[in-house]
């Protein structure tokens, strides 16, 4: 994606709707691409030099930038690629050899990456849905006019300024048996789960877990939904006031369809983040129970087991799953983030 | 495990860290000039693919040749420590009972020539680790002295980052408990001095449930009400490893023999699990163990419903700061049924000196004097912590301290060292992991061995 939105005149420059999903990755290349596209037709020879002096001069505008991705991005990822293609010896210092993909095959021939795959994207599934559902109903209650609204919209993103790892101990203090809070208010009112050893048994311990995330990252959904919910125009509600339609047909009909950018974009964020998770996991159940996601698998070989080979390779398979996840949303989803952008120009 | 912990997790588990530790580290001086002038001949591909060029080549360069490991090692004198002067600096985690700062600062006066001083290097035990790690793979002066966890030694030995303390440990052997010393030991060599050490330890409500004579008769015991219940550490995570061990140790079971073969496929080991399976199911101990670390652990029996604690001698004092204060009493670990040794884990610290210490003859004699008797006296009396000489337990002034210190010192003596391998990270996983498995009911016990074997036998082929 990074040369094609850094030089249009490459990919298919000429569509002009490309560069609008991209926004501000592409602000160097504003001015000539504005003229570009207004002599577009024209076919003349002046035109053509013009353009490509043009063109030129994008290249060396972008170049100081493009260098600094290189450094930034391309040089860690680049380094981690190569990496992962070696071993590196634990018993003998210095000691290292080249390996090809054998790593790779290691990790993807062995149960331990296909399980964490399994569940970082069962963990993503469910934590996603529900943090959109209720991040919608959250941002069109905000959206109402109410009395102290702007003061409930900031204490609403309060859980997502809060440290994941402070919240994931609150909450693994909250579930402790016998002693929590949950697990007593539950016993005290007759509630089944007050019992129940939610962090030692499989699948409540992911329940906490997603619990957790929905808890602190709704308000990030809701903040981008509410976004989405005033751009609205307010004529299309009069509209559909004056045709008689109730709000649950107005909701249905208008609000929704015309959020679904705003929803995918939320989705897309919280969709990478959540394939990324660590912090949960690791304070509360030290991936325990089938809790254990990429994130972490990749943790332990680097980090505990100084595997960097192995560690690399399992970094650049989350990487790649993030990325392929992201591709398929914006292939699939993106192209009503475009034509959104384009009805607002 | 804290937030420091996490965030320096956050931080080093990126790839682009580990890259800088194990290669040479990159310069901008090293690519700009020729990115620059491919941007200034306008050709963008050529920029891109410079840039990949100079990264896959300079990553190609850092590989480097092997440095000498625990083969090549040079060897401490112990007869430099008489003539040391100059600076001295101590790293390790963070001194938290003041043990390390007040040790530099009595050795610094006793030694006028030689100004000793400690440096927290990490907030948390693993932090530590990997401050000490990165210092030693960059070969800095800066710490003379490493504290090592006992469970470090043999990988850091094997790194070639320690000096061999071999003539030392023999010239000081007489004063030490020889099995805190087993546990420096790597390739019959010794890699560090003990400093303090540490043993699981047995509170019971005393009363209420009987002394723990063996294991088999604390579960029973346990299992007989619901105030009799055994609370221990049986979260998925290193502490569950020396909390199995310590059953399997004091069942005559081993992981690994003296020649390094995996032994952990045993009927020992078969018993132990389902004993621990079993009394889970029996009530013996409370289900929620399975979420239990020490502090959840001891937050737990401080409710006052449960009849046993598995825990470490810190415990005592904060014991006896609740309510609990004067009902409870201290036990050594049991033998499992009468039939075999008590036994257990050790846990504490030794002293490493770095391989690329710059006053080493200083740092014999910080360790001659950490380790001599009066001083061990002080490590009990003024920072709680287990000495590492035999004498100091039965010193009257530090059983006014520590008036379980004869408990203490039976199981000190009796314990054994964790596995001893330079990958013992993935030892403990390996163990870890499937005893949480039978615990939890996700595996039967004929699974959970042959699985931990294996990954044990892989761990050990690790390159």
């Amino acid at each position: 994606m990074t040369i094609k939105t850094l030089f249009p005149g490459r990919g298919r420059a000429g569509d002009p709707s490309e560069g609008d999903v991209r926004g501000q990755g592409q602000a160097g290349v504003g001015p000539s691409g504005t003229r570009r596209l207004g002599s577009r037709g024209t076919g003349d020879s002046r035109t053509n030099a013009r353009d490509r002096a043009e063109r030129r001069l994008a290249v060396r505008m972008t170049a100081p930038s493009l260098i600094l991705m290189a450094l930034v991005a391309a040089v860690p990822i680049g380094y981690a690629l190569w990496l992962s293609l070696n071993q590196y010896s634990v018993r003998t210092a210095g000691l290292s050899r080249f390996v090809g993909l054998d790593n790779y095959i290691n990790a993807l021939t062995g149960p331990a990456w296909w399980a964490a795959f399994g569940q970082t994207f069962l963990f993503a599934a469910l934590s996603v849905s529900l943090e959109l559902v209720l991040g919608t109903a959250m941002a069109v209650l905000l959206n109402l006019a109410f009395k102290g609204r702007a003061l409930l919209r900031t204490v609403v993103l309060l859980p997502y300024a809060i440290v994941t790892v402070v919240s994931a101990i609150t909450w693994e203090t909250m579930f402790q048996p016998n002693l929590g809070l949950v697990t007593n208010v539950l016993s005290a009112l007759g509630l089944p789960g007050g019992d129940v050893v939610w962090l030692g048994e499989h699948g409540y311990a992911m329940a906490v877990i997603v619990l957790a995330d929905v808890w602190k990252t709704t308000p990030f959904a809701a903040l981008i939904i509410l976004a989405g919910l005033q751009v609205i125009p307010r004529e299309t509600y009069e509209a559909a006031e004056l045709d008689g339609s109730s709000k649950w047909q107005t909701f249905v009909h208008i609000t929704l369809p015309l959020l679904r950018p705003a929803i995918v974009l939320a989705a897309i964020f919280r969709t990478m983040d959540a394939l990324r998770v660590f912090d949960l996991p690791f304070v509360l159940t030290r991936g325990a129970n089938g809790t254990e996601t990429m994130s972490m698998l990749a943790y332990t070989q680097l980090r505990e087991n100084r595997l960097v080979g192995e560690g690399s390779a399992l970094s650049i398979l989350t990487f790649l799953t993030v990325m392929a996840v992201s591709i398929v949303y914006i292939r699939f989803a993106g192209g009503n983030i475009r034509d959104v952008a384009k009805g607002e120009r | 495990m804290d937030i420091t912990q996490l965030l320096d997790a956050a931080r080093h588990g990126h790839p682009l860290t580990s890259a800088a530790r194990h290669g040479r580290p990159l310069t901008v001086a090293d690519r700009g000039r020729p990115l620059a002038s491919a941007a200034r001949r306008g050709r963008p591909l050529t920029v891109a693919a410079t840039a990949l060029a100079a990264t896959l080549l300079l990553s190609a360069c850092g590989g480097g040749a092997a440095t000498p490991g625990a083969e090549k090692a040079a060897a401490a004198d112990p007869t430099s420590g008489a003539n040391a002067s100059g600076n001295l600096t101590i790293c390790g985690g963070k001194d938290a009972s003041g043990i390390y700062k007040g040790t530099a600062a009595a050795f610094s006066k006793e030694n006028p020539k030689i100004t000793a001083k400690y440096t927290e290097i990490g907030a948390t035990t693993d932090e530590a680790r990997t401050q000490a790690v990165q210092r030693l793979e960059g070969k800095s002066t800066e710490c003379d002295i490493f504290m090592l966890d006992v469970i470090w030694t043999s990988e850091f030995a094997s790194q070639g980052w320690l000096l061999d303390q071999t003539k030392l440990v023999e010239s000081n052997k007489d004063r030490l408990i020889p099995s805190t010393v087993e546990t420096t030991k790597y390739k019959e060599r010794y890699w560090g001095s003990p400093f303090f050490t540490n043993a699981g330890l047995i509170y019971y409500a005393k009363g209420k449930v009987a002394k723990p004579e063996t294991w088999t008769q604390l579960y029973a015991e346990a299992a007989k009400s619901a105030g009799n219940g055994y609370v221990y550490q049986g979260k998925q995570y290193e502490g569950l490893t020396v909390n199995f061990l310590e059953l399997l140790y004091s069942a005559g079971g081993e992981v690994l023999d003296d020649k390094g073969e995996v032994k952990v496929d045993s009927p020992q080991t078969r018993k132990v699990l389902d004993f621990m399976a079993e009394g889970l199911k029996r009530g013996s101990a409370d289900r929620a163990v399975l979420t239990y670390n020490e502090d959840a652990t001891r937050l737990a029996y401080e409710s006052g419903t449960f009849g046993y604690e598995r825990n470490w001698p810190h415990v005592y004092r904060l014991l006896n700061a609740t309510k609990l204060a004067g009902t409870f009493d201290v036990a050594p670990l049991p033998s499992f049924d009468g039939t075999s040794k008590a036994s257990g884990v050790l846990g504490g610290w030794n002293l490493g000196i770095s391989a690329h210490s710059t006053n080493p003859g200083a740092a014999v004699s910080f360790i001659n004097f950490a380790t001599t008797p009066d001083w061990q006296k002080h490590v009990a009396m003024d920072y709680s912590q287990a000495p590492v000489n035999e004498a100091a337990y039965s010193d009257p002034e530090v059983l006014a301290k520590m008036p379980f210190a004869k408990e203490l010192l039976a199981s000190v003596k009796g314990s054994k060292p964790r596995p001893i391998s330079p990958v013992y990270p993935q030892i403990s996983q390996a163990i870890h992991k499937n005893v949480y498995a039978v615990l939890s009911g996700t595996a039967s016990t004929d699974e959970a061995v042959k699985k931990m074997a294996e990954e044990i036998k892989s761990a050990k082929a690790t390159f």
